[in-house]
């Protein structure tokens, strides 16, 4: 069984090696993309086992992939945690007025967890969804 | 208690009649036998109402009404008209005489003068209370008002540090967590990615602390004779590396024409150095557009006369959302996310208004954005520091 893959979408270096460093020590292999536009790329190429994504990116952002993401067959049911700068309320409640906007055809994402993230803890809800993954999706 | 009276005849058994006839009525009587030792009394005693004859030798009555009106607009003058005086009567109208009686002096008559005449006094003492008290009552709500919006103020800036703080923390966090992995698997790559993290931020925090310290100095621009097209060619110099690793083309267009002036040019290279960076910024940022990101950095003459001097920076970047232009130089606003501490703009639009120079940005959401600074005095400032600044330093020429 080969190593998961977990793919990291966000616009700032510091946290993309952070989190690189976090997963990889803790035995996952990393994909590393710094916007929507590459992150929808990279996880088409590599079809990762869980996606994090930080939501405050400019432009489109992390919310537009994350309808791409919803939207597109193979990933669909790929887990997301989406990461924000912003407290727990704003960022569900922002998220809800986007789903409504959306005819409510999205669904929540599988976690929410606030930047900047204790290590231990973004470790531990990461590895949540890698354990159920290995029964749903693992072909 | 009714008020004072001021009665001016000539005729002594008017005064006394009449005097009598007051008295009753409650007012405290005074007495004059001509204008000039009725004014003399009333400037002595203040009166609210003087009644005055108007036929008198020497100064006479309408005389004496327009002196009081003069001295005290506010005091009430009844005439005290003859037969077949209707001109004067209605020219002492004309001078703001409250009412005239006619001789032979009717009870009613001058009943009916001393209550309008009342009615006026306590309508003005009114008005006056109401406005002093309105004025009072405007200090104290503004006094109020400006005390909260100072401590919402603080608030504010407290707030929007702290989170600036967070920010770079967090950051550190992650570059400590990672040279730490580095250490714990003697791994060297992780450790120099660590480091440079760490590095990174320490740069943030100083910076950030720069900025600050600018912000909270209320400084006085250094004012030098220098060519405001110096110090666009130095930012350019800096700022050059920046733009080239961020695949940012950046161009200059410098108006050759623009003479010397007086400017800090310190403060002005600052300033660019923060318009071009988020330009930069604005370019390199891939989300939004994918044309090859343009930085162009104009010195110009303004047409308007006020300033001699004026700086452009334009990016094709992503643009300002039109509702966020109006915050764009707010404290600590930032488009940036947890990149910007909000005080790059702000630094620089105090810059500007220490210049009394003004700043203004135009932006099109999606296409760019662009900045401009008009600025600069033809004349050396006159008071303080001027002394110092007829010796400029500003002589480096390009």
């Amino acid at each position: 069984m080969g190593q998961k893959r977990i793919l990291v979408v966000d616009d700032e270096p510091h946290m993309r090696i952070f989190m690189a460093t976090l997963f990889e020590t803790s035995g996952y292999k990393p994909v590393l993309a710094k916007n929507g536009a590459e992150g929808i790329q990279k996880a088409r190429e590599s079809t990762p086992d869980l996606i994090i994504l930080d939501v405050m990116m400019p432009g489109g952002g992390g919310v537009e992939m994350y309808r791409q993401l919803k939207g597109d067959k193979t990933l669909k049911d790929v887990p997301v945690i989406m990461l924000s700068a912003v407290d727990d309320k704003t960022f569900s409640h922002s998220l809800k007025m986007f789903r409504i906007t959306e005819n409510g055809d999205l669904p929540e994402p599988d976690a929410y967890v606030e930047k900047l993230p204790e290590a231990d803890k973004l470790l531990q809800i990461a590895e949540t969804f890698l354990l159920n993954s290995s029964v749903n999706v693992q072909e | 208690m009714k008020e004072d009276i001021l009665l001016v005849d000539d005729e002594e058994g008017i005064r006394k009649v009449l005097g009598i006839a007051l008295s009753d009525r409650g007012y405290k009587v005074l007495t004059a036998e001509d204008g000039d030792g009725a004014l003399r009394l009333f400037r002595e005693t203040k009166p609210a109402v003087v009644l005055t004859d108007i036929k008198m030798p020497g100064m006479d009555g309408i005389e004496l009404l327009k002196r009081v009106k003069e001295e005290s607009p506010d005091t009430e003058v009844i005439m005290i008209t003859g037969h077949g005086e209707m001109d004067l009567a209605i020219k002492s109208l004309k001078y703001e005489a409250t009412d005239f009686v006619t001789k032979p002096i009717n009870d009613d008559v001058l009943g009916i003068a001393l209550k309008r005449a009342e009615e006026r006094l306590s309508m003005k003492r009114q008005l006056r209370e109401y406005t002093q008290n309105l004025e009072a009552l405007v200090k104290e709500q503004s006094a109020k008002l400006i005390e909260s919006e100072r401590a919402a103020a603080v608030g504010q800036t407290v707030a929007g540090l702290a989170h600036a703080i967070k920010n770079i923390a967090g950051g550190l966090r992650g570059g400590v967590f990672v040279v730490d992995k580095g250490l714990e698997l003697g791994n060297d790559q992780y450790l120099r990615r660590g480091w440079d993290m760490v590095k990174k931020d320490v740069a943030r925090i100083r910076s950030m602390a720069l900025d600050l310290l600018n912000f909270s100095k209320a400084r006085c621009p250094d004012y030098q004779l220098a060519d405001p097209n110096t110090v666009v060619r130095e930012v350019l110099g800096l700022m050059g590396p920046r733009a080239a690793k961020y695949d940012v083309t950046l161009d200059a267009e410098l108006d050759e024409k623009l003479p010397k002036i007086w400017f800090d040019p310190e403060g002005m290279h600052r300033c660019l150095v923060n318009l071009i960076t988020n330009a930069i910024d604005a370019c390199s940022d891939v989300t939004c557009a994918d044309r090859k990101g343009r930085v162009v950095l104009r010195s110009f003459v303004p047409k308007s006369q006020n300033y001699p001097a004026g700086y452009e920076v334009e990016d094709n970047g992503c643009g300002i959302a039109e509702e966020v232009v109006p915050l764009v130089f707010h404290r600590f606003f930032s488009t940036k996310g947890t990149k910007g501490t909000g005080l790059g703009l702000m630094t620089t639009k105090k810059i500007v208004d220490e210049h009394d120079g003004e700043i203004e940005v135009h932006s099109n959401h999606g296409e760019g954005t662009r900045f401009l600074i008009r600025f600069g005095r033809t004349e050396p400032q006159v008071e303080g520091d001027g002394v110092s600044s007829a010796n400029p330093k500003g002589s480096r020429i390009a």
